[in-house]
C-alpha cells in the first residue's frame, strides 16, 4: 500500500488526524508556520523539510506521515503551548515516531543518516 | 618533551598492545560485543580517535520470551529500571509521612503497576533511541546481530533473522556482561520471572516470592514491599554475600520489621503451577538446607535472584583461545583489561576478580581505548570504588568491609567508630530513630586512614559519592574530624 501523507496545522488537528491512523506507523514533522510564500518562519525547519522529504519512501508499508504546522512564532515561543505541555516537543522541526520515544530533534534532522534510521528502526 | 613523546609513541603502542608489525586490511579497527555500559563506552571513545569501530549487540530472550533494546543491563534491566522503581516505592513511603506534615488527603493512596512500568519503559526507551543516535552521528556501525568469535580476528554476526555475516578485526573488545543464574528446579524457567522479566511485566506481580538474597534480590524486595505488595524473601545462608556482614544485618532486620517475610534457610525445590493468569497462582515447594524439613507456599509471582553468569561460553572463545575461568565463565585480565589472546580484550561484568558495576565498566572501557589509540597510560583503579545498594534502608560503602578489615590488618591494627542517626526528616513522622547507621574504618598504622566507609540510611549513594574522594585522597580520620559538618543533614555525622 506504500505511505500517505496528511498535512495539518495546530494541536487539535493534530491529534484527530494522529487518533484517526491509530495501529499504522505514524511519523510526524513539525514546524513553523509558512507564510504567504511559503516559506516558514523558522530556517531549521526550511532546512529540515528537503532532508525529511527525500527519506520518507524508507517509512514502512502502510505509514502516515504528519506534516503538521505548529503556529507562528510568538505560539510557539509560549512555554505553555499543547505541543510542549502535551507531546513534550522542545523544538522545531522536530521528526517523531508517534507513540514511541524516539524522535529527532533540530539539528538532528537534517542528517539523512539519522532520518532513515528512524524510519527504519525496527 | 612533546617532541620526544610523539616520536617515542608509536614505538610503545606497537610494543605495548601486540599490534602485528604487517597491517592485515581488516573490515575495522575495534569490533565491541556487547552493547552495555562498557561496550559502548569503549566504542564512542574510540570513534573519537577516528577508529572504525562496529558494536554487536543482541538480547537472547528471556525464558519467558522478553528482551530490550540497545545499552545492556543497566539501562534496560539494571540500574535504570531498579533506581526507578525504588524511587516510586519511596514516594510512597513520602505520602505517608506527609500527612504528618500537614498535607490533607482523604482518599486512600494505592499504586498503578501498569503505570510505572510504562512511564519507566518510555524512559528506557528514549535512553535506547539515544544510545542509536549516539552512535550514527559517531560513525559507529551497529548490528543487533549476536557476535561470536569464528577464528583469528573475525566474528560471525547473527541478527534475529538467523542471517549471518562474518566481520574481521584488528582487535577485539568482549563485554557481554551477565544473566541471570536459574536453579536447576522443575518449573523455574516454564512459572518464574527474573530481574530481565521484572521491570517490564505487563501485570503487577501480587504476592511475591524473592529466591536469593543478593543486592537484586533485597533491591527487588525492598521496592516491591514499598508499592504495597506481599513480599516474602526466601535465603539460602547469609544476606549480600560480600558486604560488610554488620550492615547487611541491619538492612535485614529493617526490612523484616516493615513487612517483609524472611524465610531463611531454605531453597526450593520445584514450582508448580495451580492456576494460569496475569499473574497467576505459583505453589512454591522447598528444603530446609539444616535438615528434612519442606515448606510449600503459594504466590503469584516467584522472583529468582540468586545470582548472575558470565555470558563467555556460546561467543566461541575456544576458536581464538581465549582463556576462561571453566568454573565461574569469567575472564581473567592483566591490569589493562588485555586476555591471554593480546589483541583481545575484555571490560565490565564478566572480568574475573573485578566489581560488576555500571561506572567501573564505562572507566575501563575508555581508559583502554585511550591507551589503545591515543597513547595514555591510565589505568584503571579499581581499589577503593564506591558502590550503594538500593535496599529500603540505603546503603553506601566504600573500601574495606570490617570484617576483611580485620583480617587483612589485623583487629588490633584498625579503629571503627560508628553511630546511629535519626534523620531530621524522619522525626515529625515518627519513623525509626535507632536504624540509621554510619561508620567508618581505619588504619591505625596509617595515621589512622579512613580505609572504609560505610552508611545506612536515606540518599546513602549521595552522601558517599564524596567521601569516596576523599578516601581516594588518603583522608585521615584527623582530616575528617576536622572538617566541619553541614547542618541539619544526614552527612554531617
Amino acid at each position: 500500500m506504500g505511505w500517505e501523507e496528511k498535512q495539518v496545522r495546530g494541536y487539535p488537528e493534530f491529534v484527530q488526524t494522529a487518533q484517526r491512523y491509530h495501529g499504522r506507523p505514524i511519523f510526524a514533522l513539525f514546524c513553523g508556520d509558512k507564510d504567504a510564500e511559503g516559506k516558514s518562519w523558522c530556517p531549521d525547519c526550511v532546512t529540515a523539510e528537503p532532508v525529511v522529504r527525500k527519506e520518507l519512501h524508507n517509512m514502512p508499508d502502510e505509514s502516515v506521515f504528519i506534516y503538521c504546522l505548529v503556529g507562528d512564532r510568538a505560539y510557539w515561543k509560549d512555554p505553555n503551548n499543547e505541543f510542549r505541555k502535551n507531546l513534550k516537543l522542545t523544538g522545531v522541526p522536530t521528526l517523531l515516531k508517534y507513540g514511541t520515544p524516539q524522535k529527532l530533534v533540530e539539528e538532528e534532522c537534517f542528517k539523512a543518516e539519522l532520518v532513515r534510521m528512524l524510519f527504519t528502526e525496527d | 618533551s612533546v617532541q620526544a613523546h610523539k616520536e617515542g609513541k608509536p614505538q610503545k603502542l606497537l610494543e605495548m598492545n601486540g599490534q602485528t608489525l604487517m597491517p592485515h586490511s581488516y573490515d575495522y579497527d575495534l569490533i565491541v560485543i556487547g552493547g552495555g555500559s562498557g561496550g559502548l563506552a569503549a566504542a564512542k571513545e574510540a570513534a573519537k580517535y577516528e577508529k572504525k569501530v562496529m558494536v554487536l549487540d543482541f538480547v537472547t530472550p528471556t525464558p519467558l520470551g522478553n528482551s530490550w533494546g540497545l545499552g545492556g543491563t543497566c539501562v534496560n534491566v539494571g540500574c535504570i529500571p531498579k533506581k526507578l522503581m525504588h524511587q516510586a516505592a519511596l514516594l510512597g513511603q513520602a505520602l505517608q509521612d506527609s500527612r504528618k506534615f500537614g498535607w490533607q488527603f482523604t482518599e486512600e493512596v494505592k499504586h498503578n503497576w501498569m503505570t510505572m512500568t510504562e512511564s519507566v519503559q518510555n524512559y528506557i526507551g528514549s535512553l535506547n533511541w539515544g544510545y542509536r543516535v549516539v552512535l550514527r552521528e559517531k560513525k559507529v556501525t551497529y548490528e543487533n546481530a549476536y557476535g561470536e568469535f569464528v577464528g583469528p580476528h573475525t566474528v560471525k554476526a547473527t541478527n534475529k533473522r538467523g542471517v549471518e555475516k562474518l566481520y574481521t578485526a584488528e582487535r577485539f573488545l568482549i563485554a557481554t556482561g551477565e544473566r541471570p543464574r536459574y536453579l536447576g528446579i522443575p518449573g523455574d524457567k516454564e512459572y518464574c520471572v527474573s530481574s530481565d522479566d521484572l521491570f517490564s511485566l505487563p501485570y503487577c506481580p501480587g504476592k511475591t516470592l524473592v529466591v536469593g538474597a543478593s543486592y537484586v534480590a533485597l533491591e527487588c524486595a525492598g521496592f516491591l514491599a514499598g508499592l504495597g505488595l506481599d513480599v516474602t524473601v526466601m535465603v539460602r545462608s547469609i544476606l549480600l554475600r560480600g558486604f560488610d556482614q554488620d550492615i547487611a544485618n541491619k538492612i535485614g532486620e529493617y526490612m523484616e520489621e516493615h513487612g517483609i517475610n524472611f524465610i531463611r534457610e531454605f531453597v526450593p525445590i520445584k514450582v508448580e503451577q495451580i492456576e494460569a493468569g496475569t499473574p497467576g497462582r505459583l505453589k512454591v515447594t522447598a528444603t530446609s538446607t539444616k535438615g528434612d524439613q519442606i515448606i510449600e507456599g503459594e504466590y503469584n509471582t516467584v522472583l529468582l535472584a540468586i545470582g548472575r553468569d558470565a555470558c563467555t561460553r556460546n561467543i566461541g572463545l575456544d576458536k581464538v583461545g581465549v582463556k576462561i575461568n571453566e568454573k565461574t565463565g569469567k575472564i581473567p585480565v592483566n591490569d589493562e583489561e588485555q586476555t591471554n589472546v593480546p589483541y583481545i580484550y575484555a571490560v565490565g561484568d564478566i572480568l574475573q576478580d573485578k566489581l560488576e558495576l555500571t561506572p567501573v565498566a564505562i572507566q575501563a572501557g575508555r581508559l583502554l581505548v585511550q591507551r589503545l589509540y591515543a597513547g595514555a597510560t591510565t589505568k584503571c583503579d579499581y581499589v577503593n570504588v564506591p558502590t550503594t545498594v538500593f535496599t529500603p534502608l540505603e546503603y553506601g560503602a566504600c573500601g574495606y568491609a570490617e570484617e576483611t578489615a580485620v583480617e587483612k590488618f589485623g583487629e588490633e591494627n584498625i579503629e571503627v567508630y560508628h553511630t546511629h542517626f535519626w534523620p531530621l526528616e524522619w522525626t515529625v513522622p515518627s519513623r525509626d530513630n535507632n536504624k540509621c547507621y554510619a561508620k567508618i574504618i581505619c588504619n591505625i598504622q596509617d595515621n589512622e586512614r579512613v580505609i572504609g566507609f560505610h552508611v545506612l540510611g536515606p540518599n546513602a549513594g549521595e552522601v558517599t559519592q564524596g567521601f569516596a574522594a576523599a578516601i581516594k585522597c588518603g583522608m585521615t580520620k584527623e582530616q575528617l574530624d576536622s572538617t566541619i559538618g553541614i547542618h541539619p543533614v544526614c552527612a554531617e555525622v
